[in-house]
Formats: C-alpha cells, sequence, structure tokens
C-alpha cells in the first residue's frame, strides 16, 4: 500500500511514511530509527547542530526560504532569559496541504525536529501553533506528544541526556495572518494576531518578549533527518543554492493533484506532465501559480521554462513560495479566480496598515463590479497604481500578496479582462 | 545628557540624541511629517503608514515614528517618493470616509482635511459604495462616528496604556474592523476619557458636551490653567461670543504630559456664569447704589482711615490669583495688619492617570492653595470649603471678602463691620450687609498665575472680557493700597507679580519671562498638609 | 472510490485506491476516545471541538472542563496566553462565544472584556452568535474553486433551504464559506464542525447531511 500518486521522479525524505498509519504509533517511529537523530543533536552539543544545519543549505519551507541555520545562529547566547522555539504549524496559504500531511501521518518526525531545533537555539519550550481547523491534526499530534513525554522524548532529562524541553501544541482560532511569525508570536500571546514592527525581530524580542525563532512543519521535520544523516548527505538533492526536497502540493485541474516530494531545482512542466498525469480532460494548460496564491501567476510560457527552486521562479517573475503548485487549464476564468483570492486577503487582512486595510477591501469591490460586467479600462489602471501602492508599504507582506495575483493576472491575461469589460465575454460562462 | 547623532534629513544636518525617532528628529527643523497612529505620550504601532519616509539604503520606505535615527543616515521626508505615498496613503483613507466635514465637529482642526489639503490627490477615484457603521454612543462625554475613524487606535492604546482601564478595543479585523467597547458597557466610570477626543486626529470621536456647538475656525484659543484642582493642568479655553465653548489640555510634559481629567474639561460654565455684579456698588440708605471706581475707591479709603492696627480680617479665595492674592495681603498690611484665611474644598479621594504618574485628580480642589499658604494666608473651615468664617461674620473692624462667594453664610455676615468690602463676582445674602461690593474679574477674564501643588507657577491669560466695570482684584487692591500707603501702583499683572516677589521670598528673582509657557518652581521647598 | 461520499477520508484525491479504513486515515484508531479533561497537559490546549450538542446556558468550566482549563493555565508564562484555548473551550461548551461567555473568560484571565471582546471578534473560528448542530463551512478558495466550489455551496444551500450564514429551520445546518482549509489536493474540501469532508462534488451533498442528521454526529 502506498500514499496515492507516487511518482518515480519523487525522492520521498520527509513524506516516506505517508500512507501509514503505524507511523504515528511511537513504538514504530522508534522501531524504524526514530529519535535517534535528538540523541545525536544531543552529541553534538548545540553549536554543532546549527553547522550542521547551515552545512545542508536547508532554506526556511515556510515561503520566504531563508537559511534556517543562519537564523538559528541569531539567537543570543546565553541571554539569561527563557528561549523559545514555535513551530508555525497555521498552514492557510491557498493551495498548501503539506503540513497538515506531515503532521497528521507522521508527527514524531516534526516533534523530534522540535526538540533538535528547541536544544540548538537553547530554547526550553517549544510551542507548536497548530491551525485551528485542524480539528484531527491537532488531537493526533496532542496524542502523539503525550506519548513522547511518556516515553521520556519530553520533558525532564530527555534519554539521560540532562537537557529539559517542554512542547505545547497550541490550537489557532481561524486567522491567516497568524502565519505570519510575529502575528502568530501576537497569537500565542493571547493577543489579535496582528503581525508586529520588526526591529525588535523575533531572535532579540519574540514570543512573551523573549528571545524565540519560529520555523515552518518542513523546515523542522526536514532538520530531523539533516541532523541524522549529514548537512552533506541533505546536500544530495537539489541545486547549489537550494539544496534538499521539498513537498510540492499540486492542485488545480491536473490529473492527479497531491503532495509529491521533489528535489528543488525539478521543471514545473514536467511535475505537471509527467509526475501529475497531464491536465484533466486532455485540456491546455493556461496559468500556474506555483507558490501559494501570494505570488505572481506566470503563463504557460514562463511555465515551460521555470524550474521550481528559489532563484529559477524569481527568473521567470515568480516566487516558490511554499511550493504550492496551483494549476489552471483554459476554462479558468482568470478575472473571477483573482477575484476570489483578493476577496481572501481583504478578508484575512489584520486592518492595522491602511493601504492593506483599505486596499485590499477596495480592489476586491473594483474586480467584483469588473467581474460582474460593470468595469472600465480605466479600472485596470486604477487597480495596477492601487495595488502598487501596497507593495513594500506595511508591517508585514499580506499587503504584497494582495498587487502579486492582481498585477500579474492584468499584465498577462489583459485581454481576458478587455474582453469582460467591453464585450461581457467570460471564459468557461456556459 | 545622551550622546549626539548627527545625520541629514531633507538636506539640513541635524543633532539629536541616540534613540531618537527620525520623526521628532524633523520636528526640530520644524518639519512635521503627517501621522496617525504616533502620539508620543503613547506606544507607536505603527501602522497608520502615512510617515513613511526615505532613507538612504533602506530597501523600503521607513515608518520615521519608530526608526531611531543613526549616524551619517541620509533622511527625505519630501522626496517625490515620500509625497508619492502619502498621496497614495491619503487615498486610502478617502475611499470609505463619508466626507462629512459640513456637519462633523472636527472640521476646520482636523488631520484629514489638512493633509489631503496639503498633499492628497485633486480627485478621488473611488467609485464604490462606501462602508457604513453609523453613530455609537460610547458612554460619558463621547460619541463615536464610525465611518470618519482612521483606525489610528489612538483611543484604544489611551485607554488601555495612560488610564489602564481598558474599555476600548478594536472588533472584527481587516476593513471591518471598527472601535468599540465591550456591547454596552460604554467608558462611563471612566476620569479621563475626555482625552481620546483630543487625541482623535479626525471627527470619529466628539465631545458630546460640544456637539454642533461652535466651528473650531470661529473658536479663539487662549493659554489658561485650570482651577479644578492643585495639580495645575496646562489648558487652552477655547471662546466665542465671549463665552467659553470648551476646554483643552496644553502639552507641559512637567505638569500634564497632554491630559487633562474630566472633572476639569467640563468645569467651565461658572466661567460664563452670568448675573454678574458689573458696577461697584456702595450701600446707602439700605439700599445699593451704583457708583463709579474713582468714588468707590475714595469712599472705602475714607472709611478705613478710622481703625487702629490689626482690625482687618479678610478671606480670599484660593482660587484667586498669586497676583490678586499678593495684592490683599498688601492691603491689609497698608491699613494696619490683620490676619486673612482661605476655605478649599477637599475630595475624599485622588484619581490617578496611572499611566502618567505625576498626574492626577488631586484632593486639593482649589488651583491656587499652594499660593495662598506661600503669601501667609491660612485655611479655615472644613473640607467641604464651608464654615471657619465665625470670627469674620460678626467682626467690628474692617472685613475684606476676596472671591469667596460666602455661599454658607448668612445675611448677617459682615452686619457688626466697620467696613466691610465684598471683591468678587456675584452678589449672595452674605454680600448684603457689605458697604461696598466692587466687580472682579474671574481668572478667565484676566491675567496672572496660580502656583500648584509643587510650587510650579504658571501663567494665564485673559480668555474672555469682562463684563461692565469688573476689573482684575490686583488691580483694585493695588489701587487701594497705593493710595493708602504711597506705594507704587502696580500696572500690569507683571508688576503685581513682581511687586509679590518684594515681599514674599519663595517668588523673589521671578519674573514673567522665568515662567514662560512650562512654568518656573517657587525658591522654597513646598509641602503642603491634607493632601 | 468508496460510493458512500462521507467515508472518503480524503487524503488521496478522488481517483484513488486505498486499502485503508476511514479511520486509520483519520487517526481515529490511533486517538481513540477524545479525553473530555483535555488528557496530557501538552495537548489539554488542543483540545477544544466543534460539537452537535451545545449548551448555550451551560456553566463554564465546571468538572472535566474545568481541570482542562486549569491544564491549560500551566502551559503559559502568562495567564492572557491561555486566553484563545479558553475561548475555544467556551465555545465547545455553549456553541458560540456570547458577550457572556467573554466577560466569564475575561474575568477567570484577568483580563478587561472589551479586550476578550476584541481578540475573540479577531478569529473566525469563535462563532459570535449561536449556529445550527452543524456548521457547514465550504472551501471556497482558489483551488477548490477551480474544481467547483461554488456549485458545491450552492447544493449545501438548496438541500439545507437557507441562506448563506443563516440556519436552516431545523435547526440543523448553517452553511458558510470559509477560506482554504489546506487540503487543495482533495478538492471539494469541505469541514462539517470538527471534521473535513474533501473531494466533496454536488451530488454527494445530500448524502452528507442525510448521514450527519441521521447519526447526529
Amino acid at each position: 500500500m502506498a500514499y496515492p500518486y507516487v511518482s518515480d521522479h519523487e525522492v520521498r525524505v520527509l513524506s516516506k511514511h505517508f500512507g501509514d498509519p503505524q507511523q504515528r504509533r511511537i513504538d514504530t517511529y522508534v522501531a524504524r530509527g526514530g529519535y535517534s537523530s535528538l540523541k545525536k543533536a544531543f552529541e553534538m552539543g548545540s553549536e554543532g547542530v546549527i553547522d550542521e544545519v547551515k552545512a545542508s543549505g536547508l532554506r526556511g519551507r515556510g515561503g520566504a526560504g531563508f537559511p534556517t541555520g543562519v537564523k538559528w545562529s541569531f539567537m543570543p547566547k546565553d541571554s539569561g532569559k527563557p528561549h523559545y522555539l514555535l513551530c508555525n504549524a497555521d498552514e492557510s496559504e491557498p493551495g498548501t496541504f503539506k503540513d497538515r500531511e506531515l503532521m497528521r501521518w507522521d508527527p514524531h518526525q516534526l516533534i523530534e525536529g522540535c526538540l533538535i531545533g528547541a536544544y540548538a537555539i537553547g530554547a526550553q519550550h517549544v510551542y507548536i501553533y497548530c491551525r485551528g481547523e485542524f480539528f484531527e491534526v491537532n488531537q493526533i499530534l496532542a496524542r502523539a506528544v503525550e506519548d513522547a513525554y511518556k516515553q521520556g522524548y519530553i520533558g525532564k532529562d530527555i534519554m539521560g541526556s540532562g537537557n529539559d524541553l517542554e512542547l505545547t501544541v497550541h490550537q489557532g482560532a481561524g486567522a491567516y495572518i497568524c502565519g505570519e511569525e510575529t502575528g502568530l508570536m501576537n497569537s500565542l500571546e493571547g493577543r489579535r494576531g496582528e503581525p508586529r514592527v520588526k526591529p525588535p525581530f523575533p531572535a532579540a524580542v519574540g514570543a512573551f518578549g523573549m528571545p524565540s525563532t519560529i520555523n515552518n512543519v518542513e523546515t523542522l521535520a526536514a532538520v530531523t533527518h539533516i541532523v541524522g544523516n549529514g548537512g552533506e548527505w541533505y546536500r544530495q538533492f537539489g541545486t547549489e543554492q537550494s539544496p534538499g526536497t521539498k513537498l510540492f502540493c499540486v492542485s488545480g485541474h491536473v490529473k492527479k493533484p497531491g503532495n509529491y516530494e521533489l528535489p528543488l531545482g525539478f521543471p514545473l512542466m514536467k511535475l505537471i506532465e509527467e509526475v501529475c498525469g497531464g491536465m484533466r480532460n486532455g485540456n491546455t494548460l493556461k496559468a500556474v501559480i506555483p507558490g501559494g496564491s501570494s505570488v505572481p501567476i506566470i503563463d504557460a510560457d514562463e511555465v515551460a521554462r521555470c524550474s521550481l527552486d528559489y532563484e529559477g521562479c524569481v527568473e521567470v517573475g515568480t516566487m516558490l513560495g511554499c511550493a504550492s503548485v496551483i494549476v489552471m487549464d483554459e476554462t479558468t476564468d482568470i478575472v473571477k479566480q483573482v477575484r476570489r483570492m483578493v476577496d481572501f486577503y481583504a478578508h484575512e487582512s489584520c486592518g492595522q496598515c491602511t493601504p492593506c486595510r483599505e486596499g485590499s477591501a477596495w480592489t476586491a469591490k473594483i474586480l467584483r463590479r469588473i467581474e460582474e460586467g460593470r468595469g472600465t479600462e480605466e479600472d485596470l489602471d486604477v487597480l495596477m497604481e492601487m495595488t502598487q501602492q501596497m507593495v513594500g508599504t506595511t508591517i508585514c507582506v499580506l499587503s504584497d500578496s494582495v498587487a502579486a495575483p492582481v498585477q500579474s493576472s492584468i499584465m498577462k491575461f489583459r485581454e481576458e479582462y478587455l474582453a469582460l469589460i467591453r464585450r461581457g465575454e467570460r471564459v468557461g460562462a456556459a | 545628557m545622551a550622546e549626539l547623532v548627527n545625520l541629514t534629513i531633507d538636506g539640513h544636518e541635524v543633532s539629536v540624541p541616540r534613540g531618537t525617532t527620525i520623526l521628532e528628529a524633523s520636528k526640530t527643523l520644524g518639519t512635521e511629517v503627517p501621522h496617525y497612529c504616533y502620539h508620543p505620550g503613547m506606544s507607536s504601532p505603527a501602522m497608520c503608514r502615512l510617515c513613511l519616509v526615505e532613507v538612504e539604503g533602506a530597501p523600503k520606505p521607513m515608518p520615521s515614528c519608530v526608526t531611531t535615527v543613526a549616524d551619517g543616515q541620509v533622511v527625505r521626508t519630501q522626496s517625490e517618493e515620500a509625497k508619492k505615498n502619502r498621496r497614495g496613503v491619503l487615498e486610502f483613507y478617502l475611499v470609505n470616509h463619508p466626507l462629512d466635514c459640513p456637519i462633523c465637529d472636527m472640521s476646520g482642526e482636523c488631520n484629514l482635511q489638512d493633509y489631503v489639503h496639503a498633499e492628497g490627490r485633486e480627485h478621488g477615484r473611488g467609485r464604490e459604495p462606501k462602508r457604513v457603521f453609523g453613530r455609537d454612543d460610547f458612554g460619558g462625554d463621547v460619541l463615536f462616528y464610525g465611518d470618519r475613524c482612521v483606525m489610528c487606535t489612538r483611543c484604544v492604546r489611551f485607554m488601555s496604556e495612560v488610564e489602564q482601564d481598558h474599555r476600548l478595543t478594536v472588533v472584527e479585523r481587516g476593513n471591518r474592523s471598527v472601535i468599540d467597547t465591550f456591547f454596552e458597557e460604554g467608558l462611563d466610570g471612566t476620569h479621563w476619557h475626555g482625552n481620546i477626543v483630543d487625541i482623535c486626529p479626525v471627527g470619529a470621536l466628539v465631545s458630546k458636551d460640544f456637539l454642533h456647538k461652535a466651528r473650531a475656525w470661529d473658536l479663539t484659543h487662549t493659554a489658561s490653567i485650570c482651577t479644578s484642582c492643585s495639580q495645575g493642568c496646562n489648558i487652552e479655553l477655547h471662546t466665542r461670543d465671549n463665552l467659553v465653548q470648551r476646554i483643552k489640555p496644553r502639552e507641559n510634559l512637567d505638569v500634564n504630559g497632554w491630559w487633562i481629567c474630566d472633572h476639569g474639561r467640563h468645569d467651565y460654565e461658572w466661567m460664563n456664569r452670568g448675573g454678574r455684579v458689573e458696577a461697584p456698588l456702595v450701600q446707602a440708605d439700605g439700599s445699593s447704589k451704583a457708583v463709579g471706581w474713582t468714588d468707590a475707591l475714595r469712599g472705602i479709603l475714607a472709611a478705613a482711615g478710622s481703625f487702629g492696627p490689626g482690625t482687618v480680617k479678610a478671606v480670599a479665595s484660593p482660587g484667586c490669583s498669586n497676583e490678586d492674592l499678593g495684592a490683599l495681603k498688601g492691603l491689609v498690611e497698608a491699613l494696619g495688619g490683620g490676619d486673612i484665611v482661605y476655605r478649599s474644598a477637599r475630595a475624599a479621594e485622588e484619581i490617578p492617570l496611572k499611566g502618567f504618574p505625576q498626574l492626577a485628580r488631586r484632593k486639593d480642589l482649589a488651583a491656587n492653595t499652594t499660593g495662598a499658604e506661600l503669601i501667609g494666608i491660612e485655611r479655615a473651615g472644613a473640607d467641604d470649603a464651608r464654615g471657619g468664617l465665625d470670627h469674620i461674620a460678626g467682626h467690628d473692624g474692617i472685613v475684606l471678602v476676596l472671591g469667596d462667594l460666602l455661599e454658607d453664610q448668612a445675611e448677617t455676615f459682615g452686619s457688626h463691620a466697620g467696613l466691610y468690602v465684598y471683591i468678587g463676582t456675584h452678589e449672595s445674602a452674605a454680600t448684603s450687609a457689605a458697604h461696598y461690593v466692587l466687580p472682579a474679574c474671574t481668572h478667565a477674564e484676566s491675567e496672572g498665575t496660580f502656583t500648584n501643588r509643587d510650587g510650579r507657577v504658571q501663567r494665564f491669560e485673559a480668555a474672555l472680557r469682562p463684563p461692565g466695570m469688573a476689573r482684575p482684584a490686583w488691580l483694585v487692591l493695588g489701587a487701594l493700597t497705593s493710595e493708602r500707603s504711597g506705594s507704587e501702583v502696580a500696572r500690569s499683572a507683571a508688576d503685581a507679580f513682581r511687586a509679590l516677589g518684594d515681599t514674599v521670598a519663595a517668588f523673589r528673582g521671578i519674573g514673567y519671562e522665568d515662567v514662560g509657557p512650562r512654568g518656573a518652581v517657587v525658591n522654597e521647598a513646598v509641602s503642603l498638609t491634607g493632601d | 472510490m468508496s460510493d458512500v461520499p462521507f467515508r472518503n477520508p480524503g487524503w488521496a484525491g478522488n481517483t484513488g485506491d486505498f486499502d485503508l479504513s476511514e479511520e486509520q486515515v483519520r487517526g481515529d484508531d490511533f486517538v481513540g476516545e477524545r479525553p473530555r479533561d483535555g488528557g496530557h497537559a501538552s495537548g489539554a490546549g488542543s483540545m477544544p471541538y466543534m460539537l452537535a450538542d451545545k449548551a448555550p446556558e451551560a456553566p463554564l468550566f465546571e468538572g472535566a472542563f474545568q481541570e482542562r482549563f486549569e491544564k491549560i493555565l500551566t502551559r503559559y508564562p502568562t495567564k492572557q496566553a491561555a486566553l484563545l484555548p479558553t475561548l475555544g473551550l467556551a465555545q465547545e461548551i455553549r456553541g458560540h462565544v456570547s458577550p457572556a461567555s467573554m466577560d466569564r473568560v475575561a474575568e477567570l484571565l484577568d483580563l478587561s472584556p472589551a479586550y476578550v471582546r476584541g481578540v475573540s471578534t479577531f478569529y473566525t473560528m469563535y462563532n459570535k452568535r449561536p449556529v445550527g448542530r452543524h456548521l457547514v463551512q465550504v472551501c471556497t478558495n482558489i483551488s477548490c474553486n477551480l474544481c467547483g466550489a461554488d456549485e458545491v455551496v450552492e447544493a449545501f444551500l438548496r438541500y439545507t433551504d437557507a441562506e448563506l450564514g443563516e440556519t436552516s429551520k431545523d435547526g440543523n445546518f448553517t452553511v458558510i464559506e470559509a477560506e482554504c482549509l489546506a487540503a487543495c489536493g482533495f478538492p471539494t474540501c469541505v469541514q462539517i464542525n470538527s471534521r473535513y469532508f474533501e473531494n466533496v462534488t454536488p451530488d454527494q451533498v445530500p448524502a452528507i447531511c442525510e448521514h450527519l442528521k441521521a447519526q447526529g454526529e
């Protein structure tokens, strides 16, 4: 039995046990070599762990792609204060569904990564901030943590190493913005999940005012394997600048949507055609959003040239983000889908910064009007200029995420907007 | 003194202490970077995004309210980039703003109006239906017009950080977010909430008391000092048609910061009270007769001539200025000496402003108790400012009353006096025996100083024209003294204050020029009993 | 593919062949019964569920719920940090977060009621008013939308004969649109109370609703 849609192209490191319900059980996990990386980490010392992660070249899997080892090295040494490691499990970027799978199939892989990370940065307490809607995942995770406590992998004097670590599963309550690291910290502290102004950065003033580091689920899960097998081993996958494997969440109009673990640098077209079995119903590819709804849309030509690593995506004018590949075929009504994405951002804007609070809702209203056939060509100019005003002017980048789909779609699918504005023609309208 | 940092703002070199924000550093050049959420008295969330400026080398425009200065930094607050940002942000503000300026109390002193006028787009591009929140009564003196709100959250932060009673919050999020209280709880029972109306940069929070009362541009602002307690908060009296329309705080970091309490804020109706004594009144043949000042003063001097030394008993209000009280003392001495008492009300509890610890509504409810004490006037009566005048009521020598309304005293007050002169604003039962009732100005009608509980001498200016022939008490009393003793007459409040310094050591050497806008502390350590 | 739509555990896309039971996929046989007292303290804060049975007037927090509340408090350096889990717990008991619940939670955590209102309205999972026995949240965000989520919403509204966001007359269903539920590979994803239904198509909707009504889940 295997997780469906296994492809020969896959390199299954993190997703090795997807589809195997036994993997959740701590006995199985330990029998398969689990928690040996944690033991090894304790032997390596915290500096050794950070060096190994630096050597692996692992980059944050939450979207920004910042080198994890470097991030960890920002944490103060001997600050005398409590340190916290926060695991960002608030997966809610449209198109992304990897962390949920990682947590529900292999919770201990994440827990082990969290403990290693906490040890490396001198944290005493790990909080896994798990998305509130993931009731089942939360319960699986809570059970796994409980098992790990009982078997002495969490708590006092872990495995006789003299190290004490606490881990708490924290359930979110429904806010996309809590996936932003400082928004998550505010939320964890029992506040509105509004992002904070930086500086100060979390490594100086983070959760509860203490030095903190925040890592994505996939990042910490990868750490388990990097520490277990070595940074060099990890570098055999992927590219020089984007080493390792990555879970690609493919959704939309492909025959076989799902999570595929591939080395970074994998060609996007090959992912669609070979790994995912091509377009559904033999349709034609129209556009792809390669990194979750916050990154610019690319058209079929750009898809053909795009390799799925951090640099390759930038080359075609988009971003890898969290590698959530949303595939659209020729039946897609771009205007409607862009409007839907902007509706999402308007709904999720925390409301602090004026450009985001007012701009996202305004953009949504204009797009809605265009979609309803009451748009004008001037609206497109207003949208382009006004969304540009939302780029780089706010505390966090949610505002920028509104501009990305709007601007890229108007630039690349202007004709579709114009057909709707001038002639009331909609793609896919029956 | 903190270490200085040198930087360039808009082409000008500036040196400011390390840790200063770019926004504050710009102020030293006279440049006010537009902003809403920033307020010097509270934390900065940097969320209005209006104060973004260009900093050389920074990848993005920086919020000047939280970005601190660095050596060699090159800042541009007026560059095309910075202006473009402000134009854009201001357009966002107007997308849902009702533009109801004609009926908005803030109109004329509104930061949204001013900023858009200065740097906004000529034509708005918003075509969509506007969001509507409507109006909400926040309790206390506050009405909330949600549609005008720019979501700067100053009011929320004032209540949580300064008053430290977290009654306000942002409800909902994103474009639906709005300021509110806990359902019907409101602001009732809080004592400093009037400040949220002041710090609201637009017309979202307005005062019920001031609602639709006057247009901002018709108001004349006069620097004054609050008379509600001994704290001596710096205020402005806003007047129109010779009436005080409202009181606003005036910044003085040594006294009240930016804040005043709600008691002081609403304590102005007495300044507008009618039924004033408008001319000197002389009692003759059982009825009083209005006379000119010359006749009145001559009459008093003539009547006062026949008393021996030490026969004056006087009562003065601690709401009178240092100048008035000093002049009274001068006259008492010129008339051969005697004693002066004051009566003042005391509240049971102090009402502190937790986030600004030096500020509280004090128990001592008079503005110039310290001044009175320093001048040598002693307290009499109870904590409700009644009683304590029995020794004066039946006195057979000279009785002088300055400012005290004598509301608790009977008609017989002063009826045995050889000479009873009442200097004040209103007649009452207890003035009926007065031989002379002289019309005096209130502090709102005259210039002068108060000495607050910390010994800080602070000036106030005349905001209203006095009614009829009313004159400042220091002038009237000074004229009598001068005639009696041949001393030089004080021709201005500044003279009167200087004269006070000649006789009272605490004030020696302090002139109006020393007092300035933030006050000057008297020469002696001040300790008040019962405060 | 299973012909019983509500048993679709949704981990495989709609054409996958797999031999796991629903329980195995969802982890039910692993986690077993959900402990009312929250189980181990480390997970107590992640336990609040959305249940069909709601008791809007029930006391907060007694018995096992009191235990869970106290466990939650032990996991954070500040009392305030317990706010989100505690509101969740209140909602598990009462079905929504009423002003009275906010007031009580504020009192328990030494916070102002206004503050608690501000926080609870920030998050979408706290129902500010009562909802039906089954809160049906249909993801209509891009990935599901591309695959026909709008039709799924319509199917639910048609079946329940209620407006979007309103509760059906029988009190069984409240249908709302949800933002991305992170099940984009299994469109359309529908969250009903605490569980996900994936690969939902419009024609499956009546069966799912009938099942829910029959189960009383």
